[in-house]
């Protein structure tokens, strides 16, 4: 939090440097969304430290990716015991299909869904929650909770159908 | 003391952990199956029942208490239904008596976990270098290092206790078969199995079978017995690189 309030402190520092000329409009850059890093149909490989009171834990993230049908992760812990598993349809509409302790279909939707799609999902609103250290390294900072997510492995290529199926996809 | 975040429940993580760390307990215990031969075929190709296992286990427990250490180098494959392709990673796993285990995933990702009686450590590899965790449940994992080293102590009656053993052989392979008698447990881990070479001396894969289909396979490419590995293998402030180990290993006669 503190990093992302310096950010916008050095923004508006930094602007009062670069002053438009009169008569002018001056349009910032837009900076690149996290999610044209990824080929629009993938399967991508994160690992994960969460941090949580001071705690941390490892966890491994698998992402199907289709530009036409949307995203699907499925979170498991060290061992390989799936924690979380959601849908994001190309809408933004978030079904949790599947949930492990400590996750809770609630907490999946609202933090899990919302970091898939702030990496993901090039339509996404940004809300300034995500850091990105790289183009492999992300760090997601919300109230309570920190995520740092390393890109591991892309396998470029389309992904089966019925991963975004909703009547097929809960089939875990 | 339970602490929540939102909807989150920490405690809840070393609960869900303890399903899939139970499964990795029972590899790292079956793969200790393997230590000695037993004079046991199979006149058939078909795989052959073995009418009363127990023997077998009696003498595995005999046998395994005198192994000083073992290094293992492997496969995982995650077959979910889901996926075409399975998901893979390799590591290796070091086991070193009395209770020292190093469980080390080096691709896709480089993770370090390491136990002894005392305590467990985790290391990442992040930036290019490795970082110490401030792990959430050491108590948890520990609990589990601990059954471990007692399982490859020889100690089977933890496995006995809580799973249907049944062995089958043919020609080309022995099968351990473990099935969990809890039903809660069954929710999660249908069976397990111990592939080895027929004679026992040597493990090919273990595989794990979830009730909806999925299973994970792990592949044993490569061990060597009776290992003296480097100071540093299991040190949990600054573990040896894994090269150094390897190389080490691969010096030894």
């Amino acid at each position: 939090m503190r990093h992302n309030l310096f950010i916008v402190l050095f923004a508006f520092l930094t602007a009062g440097c670069a002053v438009p000329e009169a008569g002018t409009s001056y349009n910032p850059p837009a900076l690149p969304h996290p999610g044209r890093l990824f080929p629009a149909e993938a399967r991508i490989t994160q690992r994960a430290v969460l941090t949580v009171h001071g705690r941390q834990f490892t966890l491994n993230g698998y992402v199907a990716k289709s530009e036409a049908r949307g995203l699907r992760l499925i979170v498991t812990e060290n061992f390989g015991g799936v924690l979380a598993d959601v849908l994001v349809k190309p809408g933004g509409k978030v079904l949790v299909l599947k949930t492990g302790p400590p996750f809770r279909p609630a907490w999946v939707e609202k933090f899990i869904a919302a970091d898939l799609k702030a990496i993901f999902d090039d339509h996404a609103k940004t809300d300034g929650s995500l850091r990105m250290l790289s183009d492999t390294h992300f760090v997601i900072e919300r109230s309570g909770y920190e995520l740092d997510l390393r890109t591991v492995e892309v396998n470029p290529g389309p992904q089966p159908a019925e991963l975004f199926e909703t009547d097929r996809a809960g089939n875990l | 003391m339970k602490k929540t975040l939102g909807t989150f429940n920490i405690q809840g993580y070393g609960n869900a952990a303890t399903l899939g760390v139970r499964c990795w307990m029972l590899v790292v215990g079956c793969v200790g199956l393997c230590y000695f031969p037993f004079a046991t075929f199979a006149a058939a190709d078909e795989l052959q029942p073995v009418a009363d296992s127990q023997p077998i286990l009696q003498d595995l427990q005999h046998k395994m208490s005198s192994l000083g250490s073992v290094y293992f180098e492997l496969t995982q494959e995650r077959h979910l239904k889901l996926f075409t392709d399975p998901l893979k990673s390799e590591g290796v796993m070091l086991i070193e008596r009395p209770d020292r285990i190093r469980w080390e995933t080096t691709a896709p990702y480089q993770s370090i976990l390491l136990g002894d009686k005392k305590s467990v450590a985790q290391f990442e590899f992040v930036d290019g270098k490795w970082a110490k965790l401030k792990l959430g449940f050491p108590q948890m994992l520990q609990r589990v290092m601990d059954q471990m080293s007692l399982m490859n102590q020889g100690k089977l009656d933890a496995l006995t206790a809580d799973y249907a053993i049944s062995v089958a052989t043919n020609r080309s392979v022995a099968v351990v078969t473990l099935v969990p008698k809890d039903e809660n447990v069954r929710g999660t881990l249908s069976s397990l199995e111990v592939k080895l070479q027929p004679d026992f001396s040597a493990t090919r894969e273990v595989v794990m079978h979830e009730p909806n289909g999925d299973f994970t396979r792990i592949i044993f490419n490569r061990e060597k017995r009776e290992v003296k590995f480097p100071p540093g293998t299991f040190d949990q402030a600054k573990p040896l690189v894994i090269g150094t180990v390897r190389a080490s290993v691969n010096d030894a006669p």
